[in-house]
């Protein structure tokens, strides 16, 4: 039995090994034809000339992750410490299938509702052509609230309830007990739930490309369209020939080093707290 | 909660409708949407030869000058839904899939208009070679046959019905049927996939012992297929790179495809010609009352 269970966590490390190699091995060499250095600062993306500078990407994919996150996290918080300290149990239990559903939708589907409805939306109500950074943005936010709703609530709940009662015996009221002494408690499960939205945001690629407008130069404003790293990579593979391929996986390697580098600075915090 | 959100929805949506309806009108003055596909894509390899947006740099070098604001869709299907939704957009697509499509108008180029016809005769500007490719000469006899039956007058037959352009004659041979047995497997541009997918059907139909598959993957990967074996026959919607050929490469036409220059059923333009297609696609012109000077 035991072995089984061995079996089963070492397919996982095993896929996770492979993907590395295969992502490095096949990435790599294109750092041997293009400098890194250009490749990572350079600002124009015109791979059939030769030219692969993938710093506009690199800017959106933060801008609009970034975005997602001022909208996303403060409601998705918030509607967490609504779920577990502040509604009916009749409102969560419409409200806990409900967050569930949200993130079971497909991403392409999030997709169609940004190019169907915020897109004409917004370039009715504030101009341009409305594929922009903006709903994007508004898109990936609706797309991570149910991963910071669902942490959140998990981390809120794990609060020990003495908390909550030794402060309303201090003389506290329900409100300030649940954002001074509850909230602050989970500040590591809320955090991390946070972190996870950013992975969640920073990978998401189908929804985006069908919104963001997609060209490939710095971004010129929240109206405007955007390209991110992981558009850059869906929108070209199909074509893509020779070191035009080639720059495309290291696009991904870009990537996945930036998405390794926030794990690894969330748990350094998160050890750092819990050492403290 | 969910009450409230769900009004704040409907809220929105009525005034997205709402405003939808108020612009109905086609305002010259706006801003045009220059809708382009990713680069690499056959569809866009061709067009920006075709209309000159694609043209010699001061050092000799061709250069795509593709508007840099150009909203970049990577499937036809996405240009199209695109273009349909945006009464300022102007985009492009393969003749074959605006011909069955009436969310889009395709626009006139220098007063002829987008059909089979037009290209037949060379009248219309802008149209591209639908490529099979196979790594040297084929020696699978049932890919032999298919491609028979390709080139065959049967299989022109489809290729025309599908909107492209054939250039069989009377002198091209009927197929006769061989009961070939076996597998194949087609992959490549996802341009030339629908038109081979009837082929591959009209196919197997005489040869109910065969067994074609086809993948809709991109001009690259269909010559990579068909160069690495993956492939037992590649696609392509554009003409090799040398670096292609020099691998073994080698290309037939089965058929020619037009590009169609697309726009919104409210825009009242009708007819464009080549050198506005290049001013619009390079963003030297940006507004539709501009075009119309």
């Amino acid at each position: 039995m035991r072995g089984l269970f061995l079996a089963s966590a070492c397919v996982c490390i095993f896929a996770v090994g492979v993907i590395c190699y295969f992502l490095f091995a096949n990435g790599l060499p294109f750092f041997a034809k293009y400098s890194a250095w250009d490749f990572i600062t350079g600002t124009e993306w015109a791979p059939l000339r030769g030219i692969y500078g993938i710093l506009p990407m690199i800017v959106g994919s933060f801008l609009v992750t970034f975005g997602a996150l001022l909208l996303g996290a403060p409601i998705g918080v918030l509607t967490a410490i609504l779920m577990a300290r502040f509604a009916s149990s009749r409102v969560v239990r419409v409200m806990k299938p409900a967050v569930a559903l949200l993130a079971g939708i497909p991403s392409v589907v999030y997709g169609f509702f940004g190019l169907k409805l915020l897109v004409p939306f917004t370039r009715n109500m504030l101009g341009g052509n409305g594929l922009s950074m903006f709903v994007a943005s508004i898109l990936l936010a609706i797309m991570i609230l149910p991963t910071i709703i669902q942490t959140s609530e998990a981390a809120i709940n794990a609060v020990p309830n003495s908390y909550y009662e030794g402060s309303l015996a201090m003389g506290a009221t329900h409100e300030s007990s649940v954002f001074r002494a509850i909230v602050p408690a989970a500040k590591s499960g809320i955090v991390s739930g946070i972190v996870l939205g950013i992975g969640r945001a920073i990978g998401e690629t189908t929804a985006i490309l069908m919104v963001a407008g997609n060209q490939a130069r710095m971004p010129t404003g929240i109206l405007a369209g955007v390209r991110t790293l992981t558009v850059n990579v869906l929108l070209e593979m199909g074509y893509a020939a020779d070191v035009h391929r080639e720059s495309l996986i290291a696009t991904g390697v870009v990537l996945f080093i930036i998405v390794m580098a926030i794990n690894f600075i969330f748990s350094f915090i998160n050890r750092r707290r819990v050492v403290q | 909660m969910k009450l409230r959100s769900f009004t704040a929805l409907l809220l929105i949506l009525t005034m997205a409708l709402g405003l939808t309806a108020l612009a109905a009108d086609f305002d010259a003055k706006q801003v045009i949407t220059v809708v382009s596909r990713e680069e690499g894509s056959g569809t866009r390899g061709a067009f920006v030869e075709l209309t000159g947006v694609q043209a010699k740099d001061a050092s000799g070098e061709e250069k795509d000058n593709t508007y840099s604001e150009a909203i970049i869709s990577n499937g036809t299907n996405l240009v199209l839904t695109t273009v349909a939704d945006n009464q300022a957009a102007i985009g492009y697509a393969s003749l074959s899939s605006v011909l069955h499509n009436d969310t889009v108008k395709a626009l006139k180029v220098e007063g002829i208009e987008a059909s089979t016809e037009n290209i037949l005769n060379g009248t219309y500007k802008i149209a591209r070679p639908f490529n099979v490719v196979t790594k040297g000469e084929l020696t699978d006899e049932l890919a032999k046959d298919f491609m028979a039956y390709v080139m065959s007058k049967e299989g022109q037959a489809i290729v025309t019905e599908d909107g492209l352009v054939s250039s069989a004659n009377d002198q091209t041979p009927s197929y006769a049927a061989a009961n070939k047995s076996g597998s194949l497997t087609v992959g490549g541009s996802t341009s030339v996939a629908p038109v081979m997918e009837l082929l591959a059907e009209g196919y197997m139909e005489l040869n109910p012992e065969a067994k074609i598959e086809v993948q809709s993957t991109g001009s690259s990967a269909g010559v990579t297929g068909a160069l690495d074996g993956t492939y037992d026959i590649g696609m392509a919607s554009r003409t090799l790179k040398d670096s292609e050929t020099e691998k073994g490469a080698l290309a037939t036409v089965i058929g020619t495809d037009g590009i169609a220059i697309v726009t919104n059923l409210a825009n009242p333009v009708e007819d464009i010609t080549v050198e506005q297609v290049r001013q619009v696609f390079t963003g030297e012109v940006t507004t539709w009352e501009a075009l119309n000077k």
